[in-house]
């Protein structure tokens, strides 16, 4: 160690502690590069370098800078003012080193070429302004550099070539190197990031003035033939740009007079293309940026150069709503200023008209998604420009409220963000309280992303992930305290706080000046709610407007807890395929539900209740008639655990209960009925939330029917006692479920299918009687009145079908299937299952069926004939006219019927042998029938999907749009938006109804392929 | 894009342009078209034109019978036969539902689907189609038809008709911007063929729609009939339209590879591995007529047996000669497709069928060296050189199990293709023909 001992001696505490403190981390090397004699030919030993070392980002590295700087200015003769410069700096009084030090310990590229060229070090150092200079001042500067006269019509360059390149080059780094020592030393880099911004953007405008006084002189006649102006685009646009980026720009020229159109934009196009090589190609000095001209008409495969015409006409036909967006913030920045200020002239109107043009809906919706779409994981995302809650979210809110509001408003047309957001907040457009709030966010993250971009002088928007360089990073701006950990808190909670402050500022200006909750909220106009709601996908915004006040309005408990929610659950709504109908269906719940202290307390505390009922009050019909009629439903949305169907043996617990309550016989069927309503209000609210999977839906739904036939058996045969004057039954009684009831694959739509038998005491006669009477009661019990949704029944399937009786004994059922049956009926049985009634009877029924539906050494060739014969049949009568077959999801080819009826006669012929086919399941069936090597694994799958598919659009069909007769469920739609809405219930993105229609008939097309051959055979 | 928007608009100004043919293709390939005047051209940019699509062919169901036609600018040409004053242009359409799905029934919607499929794999497909057709003396008597001359193959007929006649339609074709390679007199008397030049799919579909167009015009003119009809004489040649395709995947033909057999590529042998796999599912749309299956198995070099082959011209498939080096010509010829063919929908399922086969991976089999017509069933068999379906029944019963083609056609148009061919089938069985009065009516 060969320290410089004396000057540690005479210093209390040491150097190593002081510089230790300062945050320096290798002390030992800083020690002696502090003692070099270069540095401490210049720098007196009173100077407190570890007290300025302590206050700059990395001070290692600024140590390191500081003795690279003094050796290059004491070596260059040329440098010897910059000498004199340094030495009065480093100590006198004044924040010349403060500055110097900043810069060399924030940015390794600043400081190179500070050593590379130490001329530039007074920049740095002296008190000039850095900040709030005249544009013009900074252009001439720039032009002086290159030798071009700023105040002539057409400044051109002296030298030109890659000597004035490198001349440019060197003024730019000069300037920038003294606004980002002005930007590092601020007391408050927040406060001044937007002069900072200011400053680079004129700095940048003035070196593409400088490039292109260089591309003129390469010109014999310096382009004299063409008027050309450099129009900014994006931050620079905006005059708000950060330290590295590219400068996106678009080239309007026109010919002078006298120049032919064609030959004034081949040398524009030429000066175009000189002036970008200026700024980035490879010269002498590094390049400054890529100039960026993809933003222009067409982008990259459109002219480089056009006349003011030409964009006019662009934009006036084909421009698509980023475009203006992207237009807002066109500025002139260089050549001709006229024609400049001649383009922005010309393309501002169509930028403010942009939201009456096609397709600004979709687009905004889009935006508003993208700003809205769901948190990534955290940590998986570091993007600060594009990334979650970044920068791009805050532009992107703020450009489309302009863009939405500009038409009307022209306060609010300003291309810098923070003066437009400042704007729509003094317009009332958004709070003023929020508007503060997310410009703090904008200046965070642009500080965050200035300092980052320093280092290096890279164009980078991600944070970095090393502890060290985090260090850094939060020493830069001003949280040395707080160090990495709290550096990365901050960011977290900015990320955060800019969604929220998204659906704050976008959303909640919508509600009512009414409903303000204190005047400092935006008060929208109700002409700007209107165009706010329609930009977001409302189609009647007049109504919706009309729903907001209702909801928000008044003093009550309800009002001011809607006011808080309202704003976020606009934008739910909006996502669903019908937000109209969403909020429309909310105003009527809450006005049922009225303060209801549980309702509120939900809607307050579970935000994923409040996300669910925007999302199926918005996207189902069904679940919202459902939910508006018992209210009490919407509980469910907070709890998982309600969403879950319940078991049979729950929901007859229930019903016993009730029928031991309710004396009335009426009053006791209703009462189940509204319990089966409830649970199918439970499946189809959970079917909507993509909650369950399709076959527990239909074990739900014939669960609950189960249950109602049950109860309503036993209030059936009560009432038929009554009247007959009978103390106990005179029969036993079962009812038998048939079809998609004995399946347990109930649809919100099907019919009960059912057969009752009985089995008589002693008096035959009487028995019968009873149990006729039981079988009408029970059909008046379960289907008469509107107060709940009845249960059709269907009793088309009993043996003779409506010419039999509509009661049996169990013995005429036996004598009946061994005399007359016909193979159709045995197949009419593979479903049947005892429901309801006496279990013991319903064993017997069992027992005297399975023969029948299993025949014993299965079907005869003339049976599967006779089948195959019937279904055939069936196919071409049973199709309603008109319809066309293949969207037939019932009855259609591949259809459920063909799928049913392939299953049902493998059942026939097979179950004899293989126990596992004697199911009431299709599903299962299928399954067996496969598992046995009958049906090809392939085939069943093939089957299985079309036939799952088929219920799931009829499901779809009943939930959409909330009817349940065949006409509407039993059809793929026709109409592309019921279709589209369809296909959004079975959980297609926006606009997938052609993506469900092609799966449908796929599926169903693979399906008929399979039944022609294992069917028909 | 935009800008030929721009260009069109311009041009219709300029050039005084009266009417405007918005032309496109129904399932079976019969062009469509409607006039629009200029003052609706450009709406009918901006939001398409829409029509009544119930009364065409395949083209909607009669539920949703509105239709948006969405004229594309980049085709626009002036109509020549026409006139140079009040000139008419016409442009080809693309199809939509009126909520702007693209429509599923468009024949030119498949084929970009097909096309955009292949994009993301890197490849573009390019076509180049030999379109042969006969002319006749007109008015065309069914019964006796006279051709206008009895030249054959690249015969120099002296004041031949149909020499005149092809140098008159060539000059329309160049005139519409559709260049032509070759033309010459083919083999059967009054058949000529034209070889359209070597273009991206779409181009040479849209191209092979406005050429039959011009053959037709120019006939009308000459007072001859020209048809497209694949075998109007039994005794004479049929009218095929061999198509050599090939894939590029940028500047680069994918089945180029100097030092490989033939410099064929692994991707251009896969491909003619898929187009044989899949050729017999793919034929109904190739050749989509009863009387399609007249040239198929009429002999004479018609391509009736699945092989391939090096200059085999009984092949199905073959690979040109290649000049060693010329890379960028390597391509492979598809000579079952006839010249009544929708092209839009042929070009889609023989694309879809080679890409199949290289994402796949297909093994190429073995080449046919032989004559495959000279070979005994029995040799054929051994060989494994299956035959194509010998008639639309045939065709159709194998392309309804084909995944492949309904996944290309998309599940409307493969739907309503199949149901319309099944009907032209029952249609044409329940006929008594000319040949079977001649040959059995005497005797029975």
């Amino acid at each position: 160690m060969t320290g410089p001992v004396g000057r540690t001696s005479r210093n209390r505490p040491s150097l190593a502690a002081r510089l230790g403190r300062a945050g320096v981390r290798e002390v030992e090397r800083t020690e002696r590069l502090l003692a070099d004699p270069a540095l401490t030919a210049v720098v007196p030993e009173t100077t407190d370098l570890p007290g300025l070392l302590g206050e700059v980002a990395d001070p290692d590295l600024a140590a390191l800078g500081l003795v690279k700087v003094a050796e290059a200015v004491r070596s260059d003769p040329a440098a010897k003012q910059a000498r004199t410069a340094l030495t009065r700096a480093l100590t006198g009084p004044g924040s010349g080193a403060a500055r110097l030090l900043a810069v060399l310990g924030a940015s390794s590229e600043l400081g190179n070429f500070v050593v590379t060229h130490p001329c530039a070090v007074r920049a740095v150092l002296d008190d000039a302004p850095a900040v709030g200079v005249d544009p013009r001042t900074v252009r001439a500067e720039l032009l002086a550099a290159v030798g071009a006269d700023p105040d002539a019509d057409l400044p051109v360059a002296a030298p030109g070539g890659s000597d004035g390149v490198d001349a440019m080059r060197v003024a730019y780094r000069t300037r920038l190197a003294r606004i980002a020592a002005a930007d590092l030393v601020a007391a408050d880099p927040l406060g001044t990031m937007p002069e900072i911004a200011a400053a680079l953007a004129d700095l940048a405008a003035a070196a593409l003035e400088a490039a292109l006084a260089l591309a003129r002189a390469e010109l014999d006649d310096h382009g004299a033939g063409v008027r050309l102006a450099v129009i900014g685009m994006g931050k620079c646009g905006g005059r708000e740009l950060n330290y590295v980026s590219d400068v996106d720009v678009v080239y309007v020229a026109e010919p002078r007079d006298g120049t032919a159109e064609d030959e004034a934009m081949a040398v524009g196009t030429r000066l175009a293309a000189s002036l970008a090589r200026a700024c980035s190609a490879v010269s002498g000095e590094p390049a400054l940026w890529p100039v960026d001209a993809a933003l222009r008409p067409e982008g990259k495969d459109g002219p480089l150069v056009r006349t003011l015409a030409s964009h006019r006409t662009y934009y006036e036909r084909w421009a698509r709503t980023w475009e203006f967006q992207a237009l807002l913030k066109a500025r002139p920045l260089a050549g001709d200023a006229a024609l400049g200020r001649a383009y922005v002239a010309t393309t501002q109107p169509l930028v403010w008209s942009a939201v009456t043009r096609e397709h600004f809906v979709e687009d905004s919706q889009a935006m508003r998604r993208r700003v809205e779409a769901h948190l990534p994981r955290a940590e998986a995302d570091r993007q600060i420009k594009l990334g979650v809650g970044g920068l791009r979210d805050v532009e992107f809110t703020v450009q489309l409220l302009q863009l939405v509001h500009g038409r009307a408003d022209e306060t609010i047309r300003s291309g810098t963000t923070l003066t437009a957001l400042a704007a729509l907040a003094a317009g009332g457009y958004v709070g003023r309280d929020h508007a503060a709030q997310l410009a703090q966010c904008y200046r965070f993250l642009r500080v965050l992303e200035h300092r980052l971009q320093l280092t290096r002088m890279q164009r980078t928007h991600l944070l970095p992930t090393a502890p060290a360089d985090l260090e850094r990073l939060a020493r830069s701006v001003g949280m040395r305290v707080q160090g990495a950990a709290g550096l990365t808190d901050r960011w977290r909670s900015v990320q955060r706080d800019v969604r929220r402050l998204h659906e704050e500022v976008f959303y909640r200006p919508l509600l009512p000046a009414t409903a303000q909750l204190s005047t400092d909220e935006a008060r929208l106009a109700p002409e700007a709610a209107q165009a706010r709601l329609a930009a977001i996908g409302y189609r009647d915004p007049t109504g919706a407007v009309r729903h907001i006040a209702a909801l928000t309005e008044g003093l009550s408990r309800r009002a001011a807890i809607q006011r808080q929610l309202l704003p976020v659950m606009l934008g739910w709504f909006a996502d669903g395929a019908d937000p109209d109908a969403g909020l429309l269906a909310f105003r009527l719940l809450s006005d049922t539900l009225g303060s209801t202290h549980w309702y509120l307390k939900l809607l307050r505390d579970s935000g994923s209740a409040a996300q669910r009922l925007s999302a199926v009050l918005s996207t189902s019909r069904y679940v919202a008639e459902a939910l508006t009629r018992s209210p009490k439903s919407v509980m469910w949305l907070g709890d998982d655990a309600e969403l879950e169907p319940r078991s049979f043996d729950r929901l007859w617990a229930e019903a016993e209960a009730i029928l031991r309550r309710t004396e009335e016989p009426a009053a006791a069927a209703l009462a189940l009925r509204g319990l089966r309503r409830r649970e199918l209000a439970r499946a189809a609210s959970a079917q909507v939330l993509g909650q369950v999977t399709l076959d527990r839906v239909s074990a739900s739904v014939t669960v609950a029917a189960d249950v109602l036939l049950a109860g309503g058996l036993r209030i059936a045969r009560h009432q038929a006692r009554q009247a007959l004057g009978l103390e106990a039954d005179p029969a036993q009684m079962a009812v038998v479920a048939m079809g998609r009831l004995g399946g347990a694959e109930m649809s919100y739509s099907s019919d009960a299918d059912i057969m009752y038998v009985y089995d008589p005491g002693a008096d035959e006669t009487l028995a019968q009687e009873w149990a006729l009477q039981v079988a009408t009661g029970l059909r008046a019990l379960l289907v008469d009145t509107a107060a709940e949704p009845p249960l059709e029944l269907d009793t088309d399937l009993r043996p003779e079908g409506r010419n039999g009786p509509l009661v049996r004994t169990l013995a005429a059922y036996e004598e009946y299937y061994e005399r007359w049956s016909s193979v159709w009926e045995a197949q009419a049985l593979l479903r049947a299952r005892p429901v309801a009634g006496d279990p013991g009877l319903g064993e017997q029924f069992v027992a005297l069926a399975d023969p029948v539906r299993y025949p014993a050494g299965g079907l005869s060739l003339a049976d599967v004939r006779e089948i195959r014969r019937i279904k055939a049949r069936v196919e071409g009568e049973r199709l309603p006219r008109g319809v066309e077959p293949a969207r037939h999801v019932k009855l259609g080819p591949g259809g459920l019927a063909d799928v049913e009826w392939t299953a049902q006669l493998y059942q026939l012929r097979h179950a004899h042998e293989v126990p596992a086919l004697r199911t009431t399941s299709t599903r299962d069936a299928l399954a067996a029938a496969g598992d046995a090597g009958l049906l090809d694994r392939d085939d069943v799958e093939v089957l299985r999907t079309a036939w799952e598919l088929a219920l799931r659009v009829r499901d779809a069909n009943t939930l959409w749009s909330g009817r349940t007769d065949a006409t509407h469920v039993d059809q793929l739609p026709h109409d592309r938006r019921t279709l589209a809405g369809v296909a959004r219930v079975m959980g297609y993105g926006p606009g997938g109804g052609a993506a469900l229609e092609e799966e449908y008939l796929r599926s169903a097309r693979r399906a008929r392929a399979v039944v022609e051959r294992v069917f028909y055979g | 894009m935009d800008r030929q928007q721009d260009y069109v608009l311009r041009a219709v100004e300029e050039r005084d342009i009266r009417f405007i043919r918005l032309w496109f293709t129904d399932v079976l390939g019969t062009l469509k078209s409607v006039a629009i005047a200029p003052a609706e051209l450009e709406s009918a940019f901006e939001d398409g034109i829409g029509f009544d699509g119930s009364a065409i062919e395949g083209l909607t169901r009669v539920y949703e019978a509105d239709m948006i036609a969405h004229p594309d600018p980049s085709t626009f040409q002036l109509v020549p036969w026409r006139g140079e004053e009040h000139s008419t242009g016409r442009m080809f359409c693309d199809l939509f539902t009126p909520d702007g799905e693209p429509s599923l029934a468009d024949s030119r919607q498949v084929l970009r689907r097909t096309l955009g499929r292949a994009a993301e794999q890197g490849f573009t497909f390019y076509t180049h189609p030999e379109v042969e057709f006969y002319l006749f003396q007109a008015p065309v008597d069914p019964d006796n038809l006279v051709p206008v001359d009895w030249g054959g193959y690249f015969d120099h007929v002296p004041r031949g008709t149909g020499q005149d006649f092809r140098r008159a339609a060539i000059t329309m074709l160049e005139s519409m911007g559709i260049s032509v390679e070759f033309s010459h007199h083919e083999a059967g008397p009054g058949q000529n063929e034209i070889d359209l030049r070597y273009a991206d799919a779409l181009t040479t579909a849209d191209n092979i729609m406005s050429f039959r167009t011009v053959v037709k015009e120019v006939a009308l003119e000459h007072g001859v009939f020209a048809s497209f009809m694949p075998k109007p004489m039994a005794d004479h040649p049929g009218s095929g339209m061999h198509t050599h395709v090939s894939l590029f995947e940028g500047d680069h033909n994918a089945f180029y590879e100097p030092g490989t057999p033939l410099e064929l590529s692994k991707v251009g042998r896969s491909f003619i591995a898929g187009l044989l796999r899949h050729a017999a599912e793919i034929t109904a749309v190739t050749n989509q007529f009863v009387n399609s299956y007249k040239r198929l198995w009429g002999g004479a070099e018609a391509p009736s047996y699945i092989c391939w082959g090096h200059n085999n011209r009984s092949a199905l498939v073959r690979v040109p000669m290649y000049s060693p080096g010329k890379g960028q010509s390597s391509r492979v010829e598809y000579r079952a497709l006839d010249s009544a063919a929708n092209p839009y929908l042929a070009f889609a399922v023989i694309l879809a069928a080679g890409l199949q086969g290289v994402t796949q991976g297909y093994e190429l089999p073995e080449g046919a060296e032989d004559d495959v017509w000279e070979l005994t069933d029995a040799e054929r068999r051994a060989l494994g050189i299956e035959p194509l379906p010998t008639s639309l029944d045939e065709a159709i019963t194998v392309m309804k199990s084909s995944e492949l083609v309904a996944e290309t056609l998309g599940e409307h148009v493969f739907d309503f293709f199949l149901r319309n061919k099944r009907r032209e089938w029952t249609e044409y069985r329940a006929q008594v023909t000319p040949y079977e009065l001649a040959r059995f009516l005497p005797s029975l």
